[in-house]
């Protein structure tokens, strides 16, 4: 869907100083207008084909802003400051235009009409943005919420919640008739590995078996959303759609020591039920917030830590000159994972389906070029800088002055080998001079100072961005005004802001009327409840996204949450009480004609565990899972760190606990989450598409992480009990929440038996023998799809 | 031996069927999923037509971390030697640098190359060389995602996952996408990463040692209780299955047991040369039993293409000493005396098995070296124009498409954007570039982005 505007709309940027000197005009006219458009437009105009030098001489706006250089073409009376005199006379490198030099006579003209002030009525006249917002804003997804009234159904009974109202009228409007409920131990292992990301213990599933009240459930969900796993589990889905990783992905790869830090901050958020618009704003503006509570210094790191959101925003290159790349990421970043919109598409030219005008982006741009990040090194810049320290007074002092000294030793090293300095010193006394800065590197780098930091942005230096034509950042077209998206309302910065703008953009983005912010949340919290959105692409909302299935039941959802003050713990509750969250997975052939991929929720979709569930839940069934929160990585020490393109950082660090703090780079996957198709940590992962490879197979069958935690489940088992029936019981209660049937014991038993026996052609020492055989059939339960899926 | 329920008909048949059998076989299967395993549902690797008919069924891609020189190799500019060997300097100051391998004149083509892939240069006659290359990046990292992904910013899936992803694979007891890389090249496994294309469509590295695929080893202390294992799992899944019918999850699960079962028999027979004849190991440069250097990399090249796999990628270095000459472009010859009889005689057996009508085998690096000095001996990196070649699939033989200009500097004529060389392959393959494409983030994406022409000059 495109919008093309009915009537021409002129932006006008320009500052008319003309207007009080007709005479200056009529020169101006006369003698200076003729000559820049035929001798300059052709390469210095908002027409321009190829705009050069960034630089528009088709309005007094442009002249006075200059190009490239950073200096204005034109400053008025200035003839001395003024550019365009220089480069029209000949006089510097600079010689335009191109061409036959302009007469001299034509050169004096434009020198006296300089010293009259410059007078220049032309307003910069901007292509209007190709869109008709009015028309625009009648798109669903930027429409307001609409709260609407759960609608009547036929079986009132059906209905356990306002929200079944909702889908019982979809389902009997699309004739499909619901499957029924899914069993209580269905449920459970479904309610558990879904808030927290781990099967149910056998003493779980009996409390809940032999729960009889009409509050069973609900108890267990309650219980469920006040553990710590809960925020291990939901803390990962947002971790996966910001692209968390512990390194920057630079052609290095740094590792970010302190990137720790924030991934924590959102596991706690989550635990903590923060208030989603709270949630967003502090990760984009948390530094600037106020701190609050009882202990002002901890609340005052842990909004500066929330912005790690943003210093997590890739990185590029060998150097930091690629920024432009970083920041492209940022608003990415945010206008899919806050928005549902593909804000970036505007880097190179305004969106082709969505109304965002390339001016827009540069709007947002602004902010983030406004706004300091941490760095955390690259191949040529070695050393960190700008983390924000977590403490104050001295040794916050300390660690400023630490990260100043060593990079700006780095800098000048730099400097010296790239020929920026020491021009006229021999290629000895050169040397010697990179020697005597990298003693000081080495001296300084003994002493550093051990200081808690986070990865988080600092106010930079506030300016507005200029447009870059075709996301060159060389061709720098019109001021993009610092501001908000013009289909969110198109808010601008007030003037009497001295800062980057970040308050104001997390302001806008969490405003209440923003549709957007609260309906792509729900959404999400949807789809990872039941495997699929409501709209089935949770990252946009535009016009090349899915439309929604059912429009009135995301906004009931999205007007739910707001007016629980964004609890996302009160929505986890309110989709789980709901018939639609426990029917069975149960196939039907009628339906399956109708709704094939089960759109409407006739049933509750069957899913496979993801790639830390997987890892988690064996770990949890073997009782070899460690359950303490993870803290930093065992890097190697900072002042260590001189990785290259060409050796570029890679660890792995092994652990038993949960897999969200297992170290995730950018550049080298962790082998077990891409081998089960973990988040990519280098783009946000909205959706996971768990696909089945034989690489997985081969993982499941020959790994030694799955060896040696079979062997350990074997140990488990085999200490609780003594004969294989009892084995064979309990393993079946731990990995699958339920007792085998007699057959099943037959079968295990025969299994055990067979192994045993096998077992003597191993090599294996005599005594080893049946602890191997108990482990090979514990490999099969952790490898079979009872365990792998969830009904 | 056991003779227990599980495994009943165990002993009848080959290991492969039995597996097929416990997975697939049974009457407790549901015809709907025999159905979808004979469609290929929920199996994206099932072999697929392409576009339009194209010759080339398979490729080979060869890739030299570094930046290979093209004035060293295969682009001859006399005015550079000349200019050299007069100390002349270039427009930035800098000192001219001379090839240090002599050219001549190669075969009935009488194509210039130098000496320093002295039998690469003697098969020019079967070889579509490009002298007119051309990227978007000068640095390591960034290029070689270009030259991989079409994209130098941000990954992008590799030109091997588009190529399975397109294909399909005619083996289903094998990757469709090998990689033999001995070192992970710059950007690490992303130069084979199927990104957001379905992961079946990754590259699988394969490697020398004791565990060629990453748990490819079997680790149940005998075979036996490895085939009770199976058996067992078969039945319990089966089991599960059976109250679960219509789902293609499941189905597809039980498929990859089958088939990590097939690469766990199949991978050691590919890797086993002992029936390769002296004749050919010699061909190779390869000697008996070493299984290192680019040698190996090139016969099993010739043995993974016999086997049915759709895109073999070769890199011969990692990312340290590899091809980056910055202080001495000497440091090519090693490298070059690695590769360079290997990827001969590749060519050679492929035409003497019939095999190079149908594979593309193709030869590239992520940037070319400047004219002139970097360090004292050395080039530094160069992408605005770089030497890369072609052969067999569909493309002219014995020309040399595209030139620089007098010193290497630009692409004076016919130049080929890595865009256009990816569009290129996709065309000798039977792909509309622009057609093949999938849907993501809410946009159709495709290798070339939203660029590339094919090359029409050097199809055959």
């Amino acid at each position: 869907m495109r919008f093309f505007v009915a009537l021409t709309s002129v932006v006008a940027v320009g500052r008319l100083f003309a207007a009080d000197n007709p005479d200056g005009v009529e020169f101006f006219e006369k003698k200076i207008r003729p000559v820049l458009a035929e001798r300059c437009y052709g390469c210095h105009s908002a027409t321009a084909k190829n705009l050069m030098g960034s630089l528009m001489v088709d309005s007094g706006a442009g002249l006075q802003r200059g190009g490239l250089s950073g200096q204005p073409a034109v400053t008025p009376n200035a003839p001395e400051k003024s550019l365009l005199l220089a480069a029209i006379k000949r006089e510097g490198k600079l010689k335009m235009p191109p061409g036959p030099a302009l007469a001299p006579e034509v050169v004096a003209d434009f020198e006296t009409w300089i010293k009259m002030g410059a007078p220049d009525p032309r307003a910069e006249v901007l292509p209007p943005p190709p869109y008709n917002f009015e028309e625009a804003r009648k798109f669903w997804s930027f429409q307001p919420v609409k709260d609407a009234t759960p609608p009547k159904v036929g079986d009132p009974r059906w209905s356990k919640t306002e929200i079944d109202r909702f889908i019982k009228a979809k389902l009997d409007e699309k004739k499909l008739a619901p499957v029924g409920l899914a069993s209580k131990r269905a449920l459970l292992r479904r309610a558990t590995f879904d808030l927290t990301g781990l099967p149910p213990t056998p003493d779980e599933t009996t409390a809940f078996l032999t729960d009889t009240s009409p509050q069973a459930f609900e108890k267990v969900v309650d219980r469920l959303l006040a553990t710590q796993a809960y925020g291990e589990k939901w803390g990962r889905h947002w971790l996966d759609l910001v692209r968390y990783a512990d390194t920057s992905g630079c052609n290095s790869d740094y590792p970010v020591p302190d990137a720790y830090r924030y991934r924590n901050w959102v596991i706690h958020a989550f635990n903590d039920d923060k208030p989603y618009d709270q949630f967003l704003r502090e990760q984009i503006a948390g530094d600037l917030l106020t701190a609050t509570g009882k202990n002002a210094m901890e609340d005052r790191n842990d909004k500066i830590i929330a912005t790690g959101y943003l210093a997590i925003a890739r990185r590029f290159g060998s150097r930091n000159n690629e920024f432009h790349l970083t920041i492209e990421d940022t608003i990415d970043n945010i206008g899919k994972t806050m928005l549902g919109v593909s804000v970036a598409c505007a880097r190179c030219h305004d969106h082709k389906f969505d109304p965002i005008p390339s001016r827009d982006y540069y709007a947002m741009y602004g902010i983030f070029q406004s706004t300091k990040y941490a760095f955390p090194g690259t191949e040529i810049y070695q050393h960190a800088k700008d983390f924000t320290p977590l403490v104050e007074g001295k040794d916050a002092a300390r660690l400023i002055a630490y990260q100043q000294e060593t990079s700006h030793l780095d800098d000048r090293i730099e400097d010296f080998t790239a020929g920026r300095e020491g021009k006229d010193l021999s290629a000895a006394d050169k040397k010697k001079e990179i020697q005597a800065l990298k003693d000081r590197v080495v001296v300084l780098e003994k002493n550093a100072p051990q200081v808690p930091r986070a990865y988080a942005v600092s106010e930079g230096t506030p300016t507005d961005a200029r447009v870059q034509r075709k996301g060159d950042p060389k061709v720098l077209a019109e001021d993009a005004p610092r501001g908000f998206l013009t289909i969110l309302g198109g808010a601008k910065l007030p003037p009497e802001e001295k800062g980057s703008g970040r308050r104001e953009l997390a302001d806008w983005i969490t405003a209440p009327e923003n549709p957007l912010m609260a309906r792509v949340m729900v959404n999400r919290i949807w789809q990872y409840h039941f495997g699929k959105g409501i709209v089935g692409t949770p990252s946009d909302f535009g016009a090349r996204g899915d439309r929604p299935v059912n429009l009135e039941l995301l906004d009931f959802l999205a007007a739910r949450f707001k007016e629980s003050g964004y609890s996302i713990k009160a929505l986890h509750k309110r989709i789980m009480l709901t018939r639609t969250y426990q029917l069975a997975s149960d196939a039907n052939a009628k339906n399956a004609q109708l709704d094939p991929s089960n759109a409407y929720q006739w049933r509750f979709d069957r899913r496979r565990l993801d790639a830390e569930e997987i890892r988690d839940a064996i770990l949890a069934v073997a009782g070899d899972l460690d359950t303490n929160t993870g803290g930093a990585h065992p890097f190697p020490p900072e002042t260590s760190f001189k990785y290259t393109q060409h050796k570029q950082f890679f660890a792995v660090y092994d652990n038993r606990q949960r897999s969200v703090y297992l170290m995730q780079q950018r550049q080298r996957k962790q082998a077990w989450l891409d081998t089960f198709d973990g988040a990519d940590p280098n783009a946000g992962t909205a959706k996971r598409s768990p696909g089945e490879t034989s690489l997985q197979a081969l993982a499941m069958l020959n790994s030694s992480f799955v060896d040696e935690q079979a062997d350990v489940l074997g140990v488990r088992v085999g200490m609780a009990f003594s004969t294989d029936a009892e084995r064979i019981g309990y393993a079946y209660r731990l990995a699958f929440g339920r007792a085998p049937t007699a057959d099943e014991v037959r079968v295990c038993t025969q299994y055990m038996a067979d192994s045993r026996s096998e077992m003597k052609n191993s090599g294996l020492a005599a005594d080893r023998q049946p602890r191997a055989a108990l482990a090979s059939l514990m490999h099969v339960l952790l490898a079979s799809d009872e365990f792998l899926f969830i009904d | 031996m056991v003779a227990v329920p599980y495994n009943e008909g165990f002993m009848s048949c080959d290991r492969r069927q039995f597996v097929r059998s416990l997975f697939t076989g049974s009457m407790l299967f549901p015809a709907v999923l025999q159905q979808l395993f004979a469609e290929g549902g929920g199996d994206t690797l099932a072999e697929r037509a392409p576009h339009f008919p194209a010759k080339a069924k398979r490729v080979i891609f060869m890739y030299m971390p570094g930046g290979a020189s093209h004035v060293d190799s295969f682009d001859y500019k006399p005015k550079l030697i000349r200019a050299a060997e007069a100390n002349e300097k270039a427009p930035n100051g800098r000192l001219f640098v001379k090839p240090p391998w002599a050219f001549k004149a190669r075969g009935q083509c009488g194509i210039m190359a130098s000496d320093l892939f002295p039998h690469v240069a003697d098969s020019l006659d079967d070889i579509c060389l490009i002298r007119s290359m051309r990227g978007d990046h000068n640095d390591h990292f960034q290029a070689t995602l270009g030259i991989h992904t079409g994209s130098v910013t941000v990954a992008r899936p590799s030109i091997g996952s588009w190529v399975s992803y397109g294909l399909g694979t005619v083996n289903q007891n094998l990757p469709s996408f090998v990689v033999l890389a001995p070192k992970l090249p710059y950007t690490g496994a992303q130069a084979w990463s199927s990104d957001f294309l379905p992961g079946c469509h990754s590259g699988t590295l394969v490697s020398s040692g004791p565990d060629p695929v990453p748990n490819l080893v079997r680790r149940a202390p005998t075979q036996k209780i490895e085939d009770l294992e199976l058996g067992l799992l078969g039945r319990l899944n089966k089991k599960h299955q059976m109250s679960r019918p219509e789902d293609p999850a499941l189905a597809a699960r039980i498929r990859t047991f089958e088939t990590a079962y097939g690469m766990q028999m199949q991978m050691p027979e590919v890797l086993d040369l002992s029936k390769e004849t002296d004749a050919t190991l010699k061909l190779y440069g390869l000697e008996r039993g070493s299984t290192e250097g680019f040698a190996w990399q090139c016969i099993m090249a010739r043995r993974l293409a016999e086997r049915g796999v759709r895109f073999i990628e070769l890199i011969d270095v990692g990312a340290s000493d590899n091809w980056d000459a910055h202080s001495n472009i000497k440091s090519h010859e090693p490298l070059a005396r690695n590769v360079d009889q290997p990827i001969a005689g590749l060519l050679k057996d492929l035409k003497s098995r019939g095999m190079l009508d149908d594979t593309l085998v193709v030869w590239t690096t992520e940037f070319g070296r400047s004219p002139h000095a970097d360090g004292v001996d050395g080039r530094g990196h160069y992408n605005k124009a770089f030497s890369s070649w072609m052969a067999g699939g569909g493309v002219k033989p014995g020309i040399a498409w595209g030139q620089t200009d007098d010193f290497g500097y630009n692409v004076a004529e016919n130049e080929v954007h890595v865009h256009d060389f990816h569009a290129t392959i996709l065309h000798l393959l039977g792909f509309d570039h622009t057609k093949l494409t999938f849907r993501y983030a809410g946009r159709d994406f495709r290798l070339t982005d939203v660029a590339g022409n094919v090359i029409k000059g050097v199809l055959a």
